[in-house]
């Protein structure tokens, strides 16, 4: 019933709304490659001859490069302890319900509650007390809880999808519980578990006001890196800034596809 | 698999007791530094218990930040709500499927973007010298208006960040749960000579009551994890136009003054507001599940 009427109206309220989503990211993709003489012109150019320069000194700033070590670092970190510890805590409450059970999903789902700055400024007199502020150890261990609590959330839907037939055939096989887990259950919703990680990693990954309070130098990542570009003076390197935005956002970006994948079988229809 | 296994206890307990305490540690802290006049330039505090707590019901910038904070919820929450229903009820009418398969990848673009990218991507729209938005403004009146320092614009402008992200995004998740829908209701109702508002709006928004209530519920928690935007955007300014919670909580404790203790027992007012609030809220959620 959706395809009877295609109006032109419609058409190009559609185009409208697909250039108000993503003009403006393009616009400042378009700009990463202008001088600074094309960008701070009074009329929009859309042609201007190309340059480089902008991506090779965002890319050669030794605070650039150091940012992004320490966001991969951290954010890879983090993402393979949540997971590590999350995805077998969320198939123990998918498959083995206990009578804690919607405490212990209500306690997960309850730490996204709280305000990160709420978070953040105890963290700073913890970590200044234990000698670990301003360290990557810091980060990671605090991401944890970011990382884990999200994919123990996300991995509950993933597991209770599987087909509990699959799972019973192989107890029948004489596999065990922990065999059931690593070779039936794990592969069959590894696509979903997958969507699950990359989330977390996408949320750490752009994390930016606790990493803004427990960082001054050594472990500051790259989101923190990029707003102080941002945050220049009036005379902004408006090329630099629109670089350094592009290079933070690549990550997360790579995995448009997939995340949309993950939408699509979680909100599938139900037989 | 009614077996006495060891699997829920290995699997469930080391993850447990990391994360209480991941989440208690700083809320203990939290609570103690409250009690404190600790500040980050000095090493030595005292106890001074309630003392902070008293200050801040005599601050004005705390009571400011309280109701700049209380509006960009409702604004936010609303607007993107609003914008995601009906956005997900034209695309359903009016989009092929082919283009409805493209839109729901490039309409998930924007919330994926680290919210200081996209601050920044609209900070550049919104420019008075070279901002994009400005240019007709410039053509048409011959004077650029710079929103984001303008007391009356600046929260609105930054709430339209806010709402590109998790609108478009919202939009998309509607857009498959009206997929989902079983297509008789809806074809009865056109029988009858409904108008489509009507046919949305009586029979398809009611069914999709729960999910939807449920999405302003992730909304609400989202919104206040604005800090990202306005730090970017407009720093709380123009004076304190635009400083939520969060951010005035920010410049206590670690840019004006490393009033840590004081920033602390404003942390401690927001974990106790937010926690009541959505434990109540969720709790009414689940019972339209």
């Amino acid at each position: 019933m959706a395809v009877k009427s295609k109006s032109p109206v419609s058409k190009l309220v559609l185009a409208g709304l697909v250039i108000i989503a993503v003009f403006p990211i393009f616009w400042v993709f378009l700009n990463s490659f202008k001088q600074l003489v094309d960008i701070v012109s009074t009329t929009p150019k859309f042609f201007f001859t190309p340059t480089l320069d902008n991506y090779i000194y965002v890319l050669g700033r030794e605070n650039v490069q150091h940012g992004l070590i320490n966001s991969i670092v951290i954010a890879g970190s983090s993402v393979l302890i949540g997971a590590a510890l999350g995805i077998p805590a969320a198939y123990a409450v998918a498959r083995y319900p206990n009578r804690f059970s919607d405490d212990i999903q209500f306690f997960v789902l309850s730490l996204r509650f709280l305000p990160p700055v709420a978070v953040a400024i105890p963290l700073i007199a913890t970590w200044l007390d234990l000698g670990l502020y301003d360290t990557k150890t810091a980060l990671i261990i605090t991401y944890t809880l970011l990382t884990m609590s999200t994919i123990i959330w996300l991995s509950i839907p993933a597991f209770s999808r599987v087909p509990r037939e699959i799972e019973e055939a192989a107890i029948v096989d004489g596999y065990g519980p922990y065999a059931v887990f690593f070779k039936v259950a794990l592969p069959v919703a590894a696509k979903s578990l997958i969507g699950a990680v990359i989330f977390s990693f996408i949320l750490v990954w752009n994390e930016f006001l606790i990493a803004l309070m427990l960082t001054t130098s050594d472990a500051k990542t790259l989101p923190i890196i990029a707003s102080e570009f941002t945050l220049l003076g009036r005379n902004v390197p408006w090329g630099i800034l629109n670089a350094s935005v592009i290079v933070l956002s690549l990550p997360p970006l790579i995995f448009v596809g997939v995340m949309s994948g993950f939408i699509n079988s979680a909100l599938k229809k139900k037989d | 698999m009614k077996r006495k296994t060891s699997l829920p206890a290995v699997f469930l307990i080391p993850p447990l007791i990391v994360l209480a305490i991941l989440a208690f540690v700083p809320t203990i802290a939290a609570v103690n530094i409250a009690l404190q006049n600790r500040e980050l330039s000095f090493p030595n505090s005292s106890y001074v218990w309630l003392a902070n707590f008293i200050d801040l019901f005599g601050d004005r910038r705390f009571i400011n930040a309280i109701w700049i904070s209380l509006i960009w919820e409702v604004v936010t929450v609303t607007a993107t709500m609003l914008v995601a229903v009906l956005l997900a009820i034209f695309l359903f009418e009016r989009a092929s499927p082919r283009m409805r398969r493209l839109i729901s990848i490039l309409f998930i673009i924007p919330v994926m973007l680290p919210r200081v990218s996209a601050a920044f991507v609209w900070k550049f729209m919104f420019n008075p010298l070279f901002g994009l938005i400005n240019y007709p403004i410039k053509l048409l009146t011959g004077a650029p208006i710079d929103f984001l320092s303008l007391p009356a614009t600046a929260l609105a402008s930054v709430a339209v960040v806010d709402v590109w992200q998790w609108g478009l995004f919202f939009s998309v998740i509607i857009l498959k749960l009206l997929e989902t829908l079983p297509p008789q209701p809806f074809e009865a109702a056109r029988l009858d000579n409904a108008k489509t508002w009507e046919v949305h709006f009586y029979i398809g928004i009611p069914m999709l009551a729960a999910p939807l209530i449920s999405l302003v519920f992730v909304k609400m928690v989202e919104s206040l994890r604005a800090f990202d935007l306005i730090y970017v955007m407009t720093r709380g300014g123009p004076g304190i136009a635009t400083e939520t919670l969060d951010m005035y909580a920010f410049s206590q404790g670690f840019v004006e003054a490393g009033k840590i203790s004081y920033a602390s027992s404003m942390a401690v007012l927001m974990m106790l507001a937010t926690i009541i609030a959505f434990t109540i809220l969720w709790k009414w959620v689940r019972k339209w599940q």
